[in-house]
Order: C-alpha cells, then structure tokens, then sequence
C-alpha cells in the first residue's frame, strides 16, 4: 500500500454498472522526501475507491494492483486502487530517513 | 521480493476489518546500490521487524491473503525476511 493524501473527491456521471454506489476519492501519492519534509504529497494523482469515508486532507493508504478489487469478491469491479485504510499518525525515525534519503 | 528499509510505523484506526491487529510499517524500497527505489510503502509486519533495520519484503497478494486468513484483504506487501 503507497502513503497518499486526500485532496479531493470525483463524482462519475455514467459509470460502469458495477461502480454506481461508489465513493471516489483523487489521492496523491507520497515520497519519502515529501513525508519526512511535512510537505505535500509530491506524486500523480490517483482516484481511490473507498468504503471508509476519507475526508479531505486525510492520510490513507491505497492498496493497487488486483488487490484493490480482492474487498469485493466473489462480485467484480474494474478497480485498480482501494482505500484500505485510513492513517491516524504516520512515524518516521530521520535519521534512519536521513540514511536512506540521498 | 525487494530490499527494504524500516523507516517508520503508521497508526491507522480506520481500516479493511482484515488489517486487524497487524502492525503496519514504513518501508522505503531500495535498489541493489540501498538507494531509494520509489514511494514508500506501508507493509504488515509478524516478523518484529525494527525501525531502521533492512528487510525482505514480498508483493504476492495470494501469500498476503493467506497471511492475514482473508481471501477478501486488500493487503499486498509484507515483511517476508529479516535480513541479517
């Protein structure tokens, strides 16, 4: 799961069936350097299906790949990124960040 | 599987029922030269593995799933090795 931040949400007018009740959130992904720095996420957008109910600025983490669609077995969805859970603290130790950062 | 180093913890209180009780971890990829390799990631975690220290960390969804004993996880990463 990649650390994203929450900046807004998209509402689809005519989606595929499956996707109807769907909440959709536009994440960012971020980079270590982004998240030792306190500073915005710095990666490309993202939009996150979730059952968790984000707010806007909220740290989540995104699960992608097939294992975004794994929640909704047996049912199928055309998925590739799920809100799986949603950060209430995130630590990072710097100096081992200032070890691994270049 | 990839090299990994132990940057961090997240605490989430919110989260897929099968993320229950698992420790969740910030593990920053590494390349072979232990540089960083991407955006960090948050990986489950029965190992003890240690802030700081390097890890083996594997993407398999199915050994994921079957780690936390639901075919519904959404999880993928995990620590899979210590390394010494």
């Amino acid at each position: 799961m990649r650390i994203a931040q929450v900046i807004g949400t998209v509402t689809l007018s005519r989606p595929h069936p499956t996707l109807l009740a769907g909440r959709f959130l536009i994440a960012v992904p971020a980079s270590l350097r982004a998240l030792s720095s306190k500073s915005d996420a710095d990666g490309e957008e993202v939009i996150v299906w979730d059952d968790l109910g984000a707010g806007f600025g909220s740290w989540i983490g995104i699960s992608e790949g097939v294992e975004a669609t794994m929640p909704f077995r047996p049912a199928r969805k055309p998925l590739d990124a799920y809100c799986a859970c949603i950060l209430d603290h995130i630590h990072l130790d710097l100096p081992t960040v200032r070890e691994v950062l270049p | 599987m990839q090299l990994a180093r132990i940057v961090g913890q997240a605490i989430s209180s919110t989260y897929h029922r099968s993320l229950q009780g698992w420790r969740l971890l910030v593990a920053q990829p590494l390349d072979k030269n232990h540089r960083p390799d991407g955006e960090p990631l948050l990986v489950i975690d029965y190992l003890g593995a240690s802030t700081g220290s390097v890890v083996i960390i594997s993407n398999d969804g199915q050994g994921a799933r079957e780690l936390v004993g639901d075919n519904n996880s959404p999880v993928r990463w995990f620590v899979l090795g210590l390394r010494d």
